[in-house]
């Protein structure tokens, strides 16, 4: 009896010693299961940053598109999500490379890329940049593999259509504008036809210039340009010298002439006034006033000249001739005449 | 202890039941589902499908637009010359059991899409002369190419959406000539300047002397008409005062000229009996 207590006794403790322990394990794995279970359905809460939108994949099949902020999806294998940046603009370049950006900002040209033949089969070299950015997110993530491929290779070959639909001259100068907003309209178009959810925000020519090898050759040309409108603008110097010039002479003769009229005119009427005066005085005395005249007339003249007399009635014969100027006897002459 | 045992091989076993019957499609794939190696189905809607576990299997295949790149290839234009072309392409996969039975794999399909697009384009930009190719008639030669690449490409389950020429070059020979011609245009264009800078030049100069000539002639003009109105004038004056006497006046102004011209330089002969002097001799 008492060994087979003994026996008893032992199972006994033997069994009130096991039973806690296993109620325990148990309680210890039901509590990691729960865990388990709420970390594994956490696992489901993702952010959305502001400038991302939420993508959710239930089995791989596209679901439903979530806004910025908490959000939550069922847990994998479920439902996966992803977040493209929406907002972000992207940009691809063509003809360079930016080496390093900020405040010494250095680019590498690609002369392969860059060069490109316009209609007239001269070569340029034209340098863009496309910034493109997400419209449609589910077509960006599910239509197309490698975008920003996808965008350089549209932009490349749309880029050369365009500028190979037009001659040198308008590629360089006035047909920039047009030849951004004609790439821009057809890769938008491409891009779309290749369902790509790609919005082309801008197509940016850089430079288009002409090739290296050629760029004397044209610079050149833009100093022809210069010299041309210098050529003109000193013959419309010489111009501005001369006309006004011409004018004043053309003035001064005709004032000059004015003048002379009007000279002439006071004059006649000055001398005739004279005349007139003297006449109307001769008239009182006809014969008085011309002698007078003659006389004092030959007063005034004779003094100052070379005088010889002749006496033609004696001797008729120049060899006669007395030279009166060296004897002086002049004055005494006029002098007899006078009384 | 046994019990819990078996319920985790249990859940495991079950798990790998499902993943062996379930899989799961995404959207950027498109499925085939084999049996013994042979295609019962293909699948092309994204999202959870069923298959027959161990016996069944699935192959995937790319749902997206893919991307074929070329090597630049030299090509001869219908007027002989040469131009080294570098196309791509952008193409799907539209037919997957096709594609798989045709040409397995995208390795394969990227042969294939050499050999019908290279073809086609030489064709094609064989029928048009240089400089046809690279402007006017580009969009419709790749709109033409692409329509009849895709034509033989469906044969293959594989769509072509778009042949595009990326580039059209010359080789490098035809590069310096080039350059050499843009260079003589550039000097006949300069040239062209300076010489029109030197015919307007000339122009101006010559209507500036025109306009000089003219201004000055037209002041002569004015100024002789002046002159002249100016000496009839005098003279309707002289003539009107001076015919009130003829003699007086012929008289008067004659000795106003003996005045005027005898002078220092003068020697005069006086006859004796001159009406000046003839009170000399015979008082």
């Amino acid at each position: 009896m008492s060994e087979y207590d003994e026996e008893e006794r032992k199972r006994v403790i033997n069994l009130t010693k096991k039973i806690p322990k296993l109620t325990l394990t148990k309680k210890i794995f039901g509590i990691l299961l729960i865990l388990i279970l709420i970390l594994y359905l956490a696992s489901g809460i993702f952010i959305v940053r502001p400038d991302e939108q939420g993508v959710v994949k239930r089995f791989g099949k596209f679901n439903r598109l979530t806004s910025p902020g908490l959000n939550y999806h069922l847990p994998y294998p479920i439902e996966t999500v992803l977040t493209p940046a929406v907002t972000q603009v992207k940009r691809v370049e063509i003809g360079f490379r930016t080496l390093s950006s900020g405040p010494s900002t250095r680019y590498q040209e690609i002369p392969t890329e860059a060069l490109m033949l316009t209609g007239d089969e001269n070569i340029v070299s034209a340098e863009a940049i496309v910034q493109y950015k997400i419209k449609d997110p589910v077509k960006y993530l599910f239509k197309i593999i490698l975008p920003e491929q996808s965008v350089k290779d549209a932009a490349e070959a749309v880029l050369r259509q365009v500028i190979g639909a037009r001659g040198i001259d308008e590629a360089l100068t006035i047909g920039k504008y047009e030849i951004q907003e004609e790439t821009k309209n057809l890769l938008q178009r491409l891009l779309d036809s290749y369902d790509s959810g790609i919005l082309i925000v801008a197509v940016q020519l850089q430079d288009v210039n002409p090739p290296q090898e050629v760029q004397d050759a044209f610079k050149d040309v833009a100093s022809a340009k210069e010299d041309k409108s210098k050529y003109i603008n000193q013959a419309e110097g010489y111009r501005n010298d001369i006309i006004p010039k011409a004018r004043g002479e053309a003035a001064k003769m005709v004032k000059e002439a004015e003048g002379y009229k009007i000279e002439r005119i006071r004059k006649a009427e000055g001398e005739v006034e004279k005349f007139n005066k003297i006449l109307s005085e001769y008239k009182n005395g006809e014969y008085v006033t011309q002698l007078r005249i003659y006389l004092e007339t030959m007063e005034e003249i004779l003094p100052r000249m070379k005088k010889f007399i002749l006496d033609l009635e004696d001797h008729g014969s120049l060899i006669n001739l007395l030279p009166l100027t060296d004897l002086n006897l002049l004055t005494n002459t006029t002098q007899e005449v006078k009384k | 202890m046994k019990k819990l045992t078996l319920f985790i091989i249990a859940i495991i076993i079950i798990l790998i039941i499902v993943n062996f019957s379930f899989f799961v499609v995404d959207e950027t794939r498109q499925a085939i589902v084999l049996q013994f190696g042979k295609p019962i189905k293909a699948i092309q809607e994204a999202g959870l499908h069923y298959k027959i576990p161990f016996i069944q299997n699935v192959v995937f295949f790319e749902d997206r637009l893919l991307i074929y790149d070329a090597a630049p290839t030299e090509i001869i234009t219908k007027d002989k010359k040469t131009l080294i072309v570098d196309n791509y392409a952008r193409w799907r996969i539209i037919d997957p059991l096709l594609f798989l039975q045709t040409v397995r794999d995208i390795n394969g399909a990227q042969t294939r899409l050499d050999d019908i697009i290279y073809s086609e384009l030489r064709i094609d930009l064989g029928l048009f002369n240089m400089n046809e190719i690279i402007s006017e008639k580009r969009s419709a030669i790749m709109e033409r190419v692409t329509q009849k690449s895709n034509e033989k490409s469906n044969t293959y389950g594989i769509e072509i959406v778009d042949v595009r020429i990326k580039r059209v070059d010359l080789p490098a020979e035809n590069e310096k000539y080039i350059y050499d011609r843009m260079k003589a245009e550039r000097e006949r264009i300069a040239k062209q300047y300076r010489a029109e800078g030197q015919e307007e030049s000339a122009k101006i100069i010559a209507e500036t002397e025109r306009e000089k000539t003219i201004i000055l002639a037209e002041a002569y003009k004015n100024a002789q008409i002046l002159r002249g109105e100016g000496d009839a004038e005098a003279i309707k004056i002289y003539a009107e005062s001076f015919n009130q006497d003829p003699e007086f006046y012929s008289f008067f102004r004659t000795l106003e000229a003996y005045k005027n011209t005898l002078n220092e330089k003068t020697t005069m002969v006086l006859s004796a009996d001159s009406e000046f002097l003839k009170y000399l001799s015979k008082p």
